[in-house]
């Protein structure tokens, strides 16, 4: 996506609001085209409107074919999709076919298990990523680059369904499985933006002056690598709402994640179509804020 | 982060042995994969069974040897498939830009939003049922790599976009190349050394999601092994417990992923 | 002085009498898990495993199938009794009883549950269980404590099917929510767990005059996840594990967390079977060879089913040959052959009916290379092994096997719809001691006649035999006759292994040493059938744990 304008005056203000209605506008077609895609894999999949209580011997022929039946009236999918839109801007996101509760009741209770792993992850793998990444630049030795390089490796290499299984034998909180998955990568940007914003030749002429080694980064090197550190923020929230379904669908913790994987199972097609909402949402709204943050930076540079 | 050039080297080796290993898999094995051996199923390592059985007394280490040649096979022709189409797609985004580049940033968008472990459950359950395990195994990573390439897309379009408000892109406009011989000339052998980081990255992450596939049920089928399916008997602690050699294929997946980190370009983006 | 002693002495028997009575009462709260999300508590509705435990254990219903003696026995209804006809069931109910929520249980609930259960909008499984035939039931309610109940058609098994109704209350402001049974729901919170608590108007009594049940209360987690809920056992979290698989079995018989016990083979078998369908869209050698009995029964000979049950179920299986197991006392055809690992006469079967044996390969008559793919559902490791040494047994006779695992939606839309699969491996899960129940699987136009549904007319003389005996055990009045009636429908099936069975697993189950009066039976639910008699150990040590 384009840049903004700079805002130097009124026009200008309007020419920036004009632009961020359009972003909306279309970061709204995105997602809308995401439901629409997950609501198309769903219905047009291999196992859609088929259901496992048809195997059970006791029912009889008319109950199993009323059961068949039930899936026809998903017949025209756009209608369908086009009569979910309707209900859902009234705030009803429609019933979910296999546990037949309201999705909105669903998604309330599950949302916060969800949010709450994801931002205590973020929280945790972000603080160890800094503190790390800043300590590195204090120390500045080949033992610490090893070990760093040996830690984030070695979760790196750690399938998340294994780490998900670590944390069930475990017992250990869910938020601590998607901070291991996080944090790797997220250290791994961070160490190189601090070597190269310490790289920077104002800062060189700061050391130079003798400036203090704190002083120098909170005043130059942060204010180099913000714009991009906001820009990762972005991203590791849909690196970690990403890493948080398998893990929650292993750890068996009541989220989004194991609501999503159960949806798929099953072929929810309401519930599929609201959950692919949802995580389209976080990945458009993410990579936006990382796009644009990454804009900014470029001016400001 | 750059791994010191001996560290690059020992790296490589240890790949290239790990690598003509699993291909020398049909001499080394002294067993097939597929072969139970009735009488002693999740046996101790012995003289007979080095690293032990599994449940079905198969051998554990003629498993994990035909396992690393699927595995480690697969996994680079994947990569180098879904780096392809990333820099295709990313090349023409951050080149042409536009209404070009919002289209491919989105449906990159659309593709990683989509629940993929579904996706990667109906496109399995529409292959023809008898196909060998081989063919299914290729099929997966096919599918993989097809479903992959979102995450390389955006370095290689910031690349391409870099490249097209460069000086000498602009040159070369001005002096009235066209478009393909700009594509053909400028922007490719500039993108070369992105495209070849991403695919490096890519391979680790190719094996990984196998991994993670496998052992959800839905990578490579039975009774070809791989390391996902092999990594499975670590959700029973007591066979765990009873051979511990059953975190081999956990052991060989860590360290030929670090191998590659320790082998990539340095200063890779975060992807 | 006297008065006072004496009034202390009183008291002091009372105090004794009362707190011994709290103790009784205080049970505890017993903590084990449910698999999945119970989608309903409305008792006629409930179609899932989750919400029949819970059903079973918060309703009451008029005759209880005894898990252990697996007789019935007198519930809310004191007596009952059938017509000759077998068309009429009528019930003295017990007086006085109330819901639990205070409402008096009268012969107009019971006449307002059968009414909603047999309502044909409704197509719930226990309802129609009781389809007997066309028109409706007529109920009457000549007194608060008598029901007679007429159905249009004879209903084989008739008062059996009563221990799955769960009577609702007509008049009950708290509708389904008002129960009979010994717990009542207290809390539920969706994806987390089911508290019950004791139900103070429960009607049974101990022998010694106790209100039952002894415990305080049940809590339920919804734990879909076997490993965690086998971890939180052996910390003490969970005091029982109604459903335990072998590997776990193995792996507590070592430590001292908890007793695991084997209740005894169960009625549950696993089994494949071949893609017999006209529709199949299967290459004709294979159809040709499925229809094959000699082709089938070589199969069943090939497979080593001691094997099975020594290697993946670690001995906690027994191996079968037909669709009742040993533990279905009545039902059970004891004259069927045990079956007998035999690859060579398997082979001989197959030279019967023109297949040669050369080169480690088997052809049939046109020289086709006789290979096949068995589908069954991903992610169940047990199911995946059994398929694995499936592959390797017929490899000895030559045939070559490729397994497909599919995620279930799937692979009922191969098996129902598109019949687009070669072999199949699943299991039945039987709840029900009755044959009946099994209607739509042996009669030819049933829909779970898996290898070839619904058939217009019987594709072949034998399933038009098994029609016509099913038919007789359906409308018999006598349980001998309609014994007689399926024992030569197992010979049927033992003879043309439309299903190849393989094994009955053993019912296995866990309970922390803190559990009192556990008696694991095979009848579902094994763990808890006698919920209302369990109790914790009041001790610290063994006590439970919130």
């Amino acid at each position: 996506m384009t840049g903004s304008p700079i805002l130097s005056d009124g026009g200008a203000v309007k020419r920036a609001l004009r632009l961020f209605l359009c972003k909306a506008v279309w970061l709204v077609a995105v997602i809308l085209v995401g439901g629409l895609f997950g609501a198309t894999l769903v219905r047009y999949g291999p196992g859609y409107g088929v259901d496992e209580r048809e195997l059970d011997p006791r029912l009889s022929q008319a109950s199993v074919e009323a059961l068949r039946g039930q899936h026809h009236q998903n017949a025209s999918l756009l209608s369908y999709y086009g009569h979910y839109l309707k209900s859902a801007v009234h705030g009803d996101f429609g019933t979910s076919e296999s546990t037949q509760r309201p999705i909105s009741e669903l998604i309330h209770q599950r949302l916060p298990v969800t949010a709450r792993a994801v931002l205590l992850g973020m929280l945790s793998a972000w603080s160890l990523a800094l503190f790390l990444a800043m300590l590195g630049q204090f120390l500045r030795g080949w033992i610490f680059e090893v070990c760093s390089t040996l830690l984030t490796g070695f979760l790196l290499a750690l399938p998340s369904t294994v780490i998900a299984l670590l944390f069930v034998y475990f017992r250990a909180p869910v938020f601590l499985a998607v901070a291991c998955v996080t944090f790797p990568k997220l250290f791994r940007f961070i160490h190189n933006l601090l070597v190269e914003a310490y790289e920077q030749p104002h800062v060189l002429a700061a050391r130079a002056r003798g400036i203090g080694p704190v002083r120098i980064f909170l005043r130059h090197v942060l204010a180099f690598a913000a714009p991009a550190l906001f820009a990762l923020v972005g991203v590791s929230l849909s690196l970690a709402f990403g890493a948080a379904i398998p893990i929650e669908a292993l750890t068996d913790s009541p989220g989004i994640g194991q609501l999503a994987w159960f949806a798929a199972i099953n072929r929810d097609l309401p519930l599929v179509v609201n959950l692919t909402l949802l995580v389209t949402l976080v990945t458009v709204a993410g990579n936006s804020l990382a796009d644009y943050s990454g804009q900014l930076a470029a001016r400001a540079s | 982060m750059s791994a010191p050039k001996s560290l690059r080297l020992i790296s490589a080796f240890l790949l290239c042995v790990i690598f003509l290993l699993a291909l020398g898999a049909n001499f080394i094995a002294p067993y097939s994969y597929a072969k139970q051996f009735r009488d002693a199923p999740a046996a101790a390592p012995s003289a007979a069974h080095l690293f032990g059985t599994d449940a079905l007394g198969r051998d554990e280490f003629s498993r994990l040897l035909y396992g690393t040649r699927v595995s480690l096979l697969l996994a680079p022709a994947a990569a180098l498939l879904s780096t392809l189409i990333a820099g295709i797609l990313g090349g023409l985004a951050g080149f042409l830009g536009g209404w070009w580049e919002r289209a491919i940033l989105a449906s990159a968008d659309l593709l990683m939003a989509l629940p993929l472990l579904f996706v990667l459950l109906a496109l399995r359950a529409t292959l023809p049922l008898d196909v060998a395990p081989l063919i299914s195994a290729m099929a997966t990573f096919l599918i993989l790599s097809l479903l992959g390439w979102p995450s390389s897309l955006r370095v290689i379009w910031a690349a391409a976009r870099n490249i097209r408000e460069s000086d000498f892109l602009l040159l070369a406009r001005s002096s009235g190349s066209s478009p393909l011989r700009i594509i053909a000339r400028q922007i490719l052998p500039n993108l070369r050394p992105v495209l070849a980081a991403q695919f490096w990255v890519n391979i680790p992450v190719f094996i990984l999601a196998e991994a993670t596939l496998s052992m959800l049920g839905l990578g490579v089928m039975e009774p070809l092994p791989s390391w996902g399916n092999l990594l499975r008997g670590l959700e029973n602690p007591s066979a765990f417990h009873a051979n511990p050699w059953t975190i081999a294929p956990l052991i060989l997946l860590i360290l030929v992923v670090f191998c590659f980190q320790f082998i990539l370009p340095s200063r890779e983006d975060f992807a | 002085m006297l008065r006072k002693l004496r009034l202390l002495g009183v008291l002091t028997v009372f105090g004794a009498a009362a707190a011994a009575s709290a103790q009784a009462q205080s049970g505890g709260v017993l903590h084990f898990c449910l698999h999945g999300e119970p989608k309903t508590f409305n008792p006629i509705l409930v179609d899932d495993e989750a919400a029949e435990n819970v059903r079973y254990l918060t309703g009451g219903v008029l005759i209880r199938l005894n898990r252990q003696s697996q007789a019935l026995e007198p519930g809310l209804a004191t007596s009952w009794h059938i017509s000759k006809d077998g068309r009429m069931i009528a019930f003295q109910l017990r007086k006085g009883l109330r819901f639990s929520d205070g409402t008096p249980f009268t012969s107009e609930d019971v006449a307002y549950t059968i009414k909603s259960l047999m309502d044909p909008q409704l197509h719930s499984p226990t309802g129609d269980s009781f389809r007997s035939g066309e028109g409706a039931v007529e109920i009457l309610t000549p007194t608060p404590d008598t029901v007679s109940i007429t159905f249009p058609a004879p209903v084989a098994g008739l008062e059996r099917l009563f221990d799955q109704v769960a009577m609702m209350s007509a008049h009950s402001p708290k509708k389904e929510m008002a129960v009979l049974g010994p717990f009542y729901i207290s809390d539920y919170k969706a994806g987390s767990y089911v508290e019950l608590a004791r139900n103070p108007n429960y009607w049974k009594h101990d022998a010694q005059g106790r209100a039952l049940p002894y415990l305080d209360g049940i809590h339920l987690d919804i734990q879909r996840n076997r490993d965690i809920e086998l971890l939180r056992f052996e910390r003490g979290e969970l005091q029982l594990i109604n459903r335990l698989d072998a590997e776990s079995y193995k792996r507590l018989s070592k430590d001292s967390s908890g007793t695991p016990r084997n209740a005894g083979t169960g009625l549950d078998s696993d089994f494949l079977w071949f893609n017999q369908s006209p529709n199949a869209p299967i290459a004709d050698p294979r159809k040709s060879w499925f229809r094959t009995t000699e082709f089938r029964r070589a199969v069943s000979s090939a497979i080593n089913r001691e094997d099975i049950s020594r290697i993946v179920f670690d001995g906690h299986a027994k191996p079968a040959m037909g669709p009742i197991s040993p533990a279905n006392h009545f039902w059970f055809n004891s004259a069927i052959p045990a079956p007998k690992y035999d690859p060579q006469g398997a082979l001989k079967l197959l030279a019967q009916a023109g297949f040669r044996f050369a080169n480690d390969e088997l052809r049939d008559k046109s020289g086709n290379r006789v290979e096949f793919t068995l589908v069954t559902n991903s992610g169940n490791a047990v199911r995946e092994k059994m398929a694995s040494m499936i592959q390797q047994d017929l490899s000895e006779i030559g045939i070559k096997v490729s397994i497909v695992t599919l995620d279930f939606p799937s692979l009922i839309e191969r098996m129902t719809r598109t019949f687009d699969y070669d072999a199949c491996l699943l299991g039945l899960v039987n709840t029900d001691l009755d044959p009946n129940g099994q209607m739509t699987v042996w009669l030819s136009s049933g829909e779970n006649h898996q290898w070839n549904p619904g058939q217009k007319t019987p594709a072949t003389a034998w399933e038009a035999e098994l029609d016509k005996l099913m038919h007789e055990q359906a409308t018999a009045l006598a349980d001998k006759d309609r014994k007689k009636a399926f024992d030569q429908a197992q010979q049927i099936i033992y003879e043309q292994q439309p299903y190849i069975y393989l094994v009955n697993r053993d019912v296995l189950t866990a309970f922390s040493p803190a559990v009192q009066g556990a008696a694991p039976t095979v009848l579902t639910p094994p763990a808890f059938w006698n919920a209302d008699v369990l109790q914790l150990a009041a001790s610290p040590q063994q006590g439970a744990h919130k």
